[in-house]
């Protein structure tokens, strides 16, 4: 007989109080996993909005609520693409518009000569031409969406345009959208002189970080994106989801160790006199201390992959939401699940702490007179 | 150095703040080897007694030695409890989840033997009380006799120099509570280990080398059940 095969008989004695006990913790894992998969995917789709047009950093509105909500005049762009230490300054504007099943259809317009400069990687056919107005590269996902090929013709947001290429893009809310001329999608979004935001590149030997800095300094009313962890400058939606992930990480983390510590208890209540036995047979206040710690983290850690599990399940659940599948792909990452099972392990430690004391702390005698 | 195994000289306890005088000054001396009876009336402190010897509590006043420990002062009673000393109580105090061999293992956690010199052991000893067989039998599958041979096991999982034996028979009928006693004396012969046992039983009292009897909280003779003026008077021991 092991440590570890005690503490499992423990755990097995009162088996509907264990079951329960981890199925309450599991739910609190498995929706801590689930956010944490779905805010990666967003935070993905957000590194593919910065990777676009080969930029070093993106220039929007500063306190935009949403992303697409930012614009940035026409002069402006051009101010900030006449600063030195500017190499391309592409202005896009992007129209969020529903096409077939897809909610989210991102469409973006940019003047074809700034495409052929930072183009995304096509996969077939060729990019827009200068002085076209009606021809358009669709995402991988949205030509497959569409059946769509090069020659094919597609209608987005009313307007009929060619698809001239296909590309595949970096993440999947642009590779589930297309690209057309600026012209064109400023008359459909009716919005003349402005873009959403300047997609900047810098002069090889350019600060980039610098060049950010004047930028901020010049145009105080927009803002520069340099990373993810930036874009709450011009998009509430990922510091909204993150909140939404820490709340629910310590809601399960309170709850659970709440869960814990009252099945603890009661199992240290019940085995008051087991204890005092162990005491009196010469065991140490620490390892009964450690025996009943042990018993409670193996129980989260049963939850945790109980939780894993259903997190998994419940995301590909979501997924199964066509209006999701083209905003974001679920990231099953390392550091989710390390979370989960740390989290998971933290709880167990929080919730036995107390119970486990409790044990220690009744003399040997105390113990073994408890009936 | 006192070549005593036990030394007690002036022991108080009492408890709910001194309105219970448990011992009252007790002075015990018990040598290596001995088999020791304490009787006396219910209330008269004998468990008090076992109990602080066995470093389960501590007393008010006096001093406690044990195999060169000084249990007033000792910081590590844990140790002590698991090295030097071996308890068997009335209700046999197994762990109802495990089976006998495993209840007899646990002492042996704490003196980090392996697990197969654990298991080796822990069947020796339920040999040495016959209950192979029995080992993977837990407690409720057991009659109560085996319980106790199995609590008399695991009291001797860590060779402690001194058993301690509280009313050992007392919950026994009394072919059971004759065989667990010709185990103790077996146990005493074969391996030398000092016995003091606590009984009310005058028959259990005879089998021990000296009879202690107190009365509140402190000795009043001391003598061999087998000389004369020792022999019980029966509303002593009751």
């Amino acid at each position: 007989m092991s440590f570890s095969s005690l503490v499992f008989r423990n755990l097995f004695r009162q088996r509907m109080r264990t079951a329960l006990t981890v199925v309450g913790i599991a739910v609190g894992i498995t929706i801590v996993v689930a956010l944490g998969t779905i805010t990666g995917g967003l935070r993905q789709t957000v590194g593919g909005w910065l990777g676009l047009n080969g930029a070093d950093f993106i220039v929007g509105r500063r306190g935009s609520a949403d992303f697409s909500f930012s614009t940035v005049s026409d002069g402006e762009w051009k101010a900030v693409a006449a600063m030195d230490g500017v190499a391309r300054a592409t202005g896009a504007l992007i129209r969020v518009t529903r096409h077939g099943s897809n909610p989210y259809f991102i469409l973006v317009g940019v003047r074809p000569e700034d495409l052929a400069k930072a183009p995304p990687e096509l996969v077939s056919g060729r990019l827009p031409r200068p002085g076209t107005t009606h021809e358009v590269i669709l995402g991988s996902r949205a030509a497959a969406s569409d059946d769509a090929d090069p020659g094919s013709t597609v209608t987005i947001d009313g307007e009929r345009f060619r698809v001239v290429g296909v590309y595949r893009g970096e993440d999947v809310m642009t590779d589930s959208g297309a690209y057309a001329p600026l012209d064109t999608v400023r008359e459909i979004a009716r919005s003349p002189e402005v873009v959403t935001a300047v997609w900047v590149a810098a002069e090889p030997g350019t600060n980039a970080t610098r060049l950010a800095s004047d930028i901020e300094e010049r145009f105080p009313t927009l803002v520069t994106i340099s990373g993810v962890e930036d874009f709450g400058k011009v998009d509430q939606g990922i510091a909204i989801m993150d909140a939404l992930n820490l709340a629910v990480t310590v809601l399960a983390v309170g709850l659970g160790a709440i869960a814990v510590m009252n099945t603890m208890i009661m199992a240290v209540f019940e085995r008051t006199r087991e204890f005092g036995i162990l005491r009196a047979v010469g065991w140490r206040g620490s390892r009964v201390m450690r025996l009943v710690l042990t018993e409670a983290i193996f129980l989260c850690l049963v939850a945790a992959l109980l939780g894993v599990v259903c997190g998994v399940l419940a995301t590909k659940g979501v997924m199964q939401i066509e209006e999701v599948q083209g905003l974001l792909e679920p990231r099953y990452t390392v550091d989710v699940f390390v979370r989960a099972v740390l989290i998971a392990a933290g709880v167990g430690l929080v919730g036995a702490l107390y119970p486990a004391l409790r044990a220690v702390r009744l003399s040997p005698m105390e113990a073994l007179r408890h009936e | 150095m006192s070549s005593r195994l036990v030394a007690c000289e002036g022991v108080v306890k009492s408890y709910e703040e001194e309105r219970i005088r448990a011992l009252t000054g007790m002075d015990l001396e018990v040598d290596p080897g001995e088999f020791v009876a304490v009787v006396g009336p219910s209330g008269c402190g004998k468990s008090t007694l076992l109990h602080l010897i066995a470093a389960l509590d501590r007393p008010d006043a006096g001093t406690i030695r044990v195999a060169g420990h000084d249990l007033v002062h000792e910081p590590n009673l844990d140790h002590y409890r698991a090295r030097h000393v071996g308890m068997v109580f009335q209700l046999h105090n197994l762990l109802p989840t495990l089976n006998a061999l495993e209840n007899v293992q646990i002492p042996m956690f704490e003196l980090g033997i392996g697990a197969s010199e654990r298991r080796a052991r822990a069947r020796r000893l339920l040999q040495l009380v016959e209950l192979t067989g029995r080992e993977r039998n837990r407690p409720p599958q057991l009659s109560g006799g085996e319980r106790q041979r199995v609590a008399v096991a695991r009291a001797l999982a860590n060779e402690p120099a001194l058993l301690l034996a509280d009313e050992p028979t007392g919950s026994l009928d009394s072919e059971a509570g004759r065989v667990v006693l010709d185990l103790l004396e077996h146990i005493r012969a074969a391996g030398g280990t000092t016995i003091l046992l606590v009984t009310h039983d005058v028959a259990v009292a005879d089998r021990a080398d000296r009879v202690v009897r107190m009365l509140d909280g402190r000795v009043e003779t001391t003598a061999s059940p087998t000389a004369p003026p020792v022999a019980l008077p029966a509303e002593a021991v009751r």
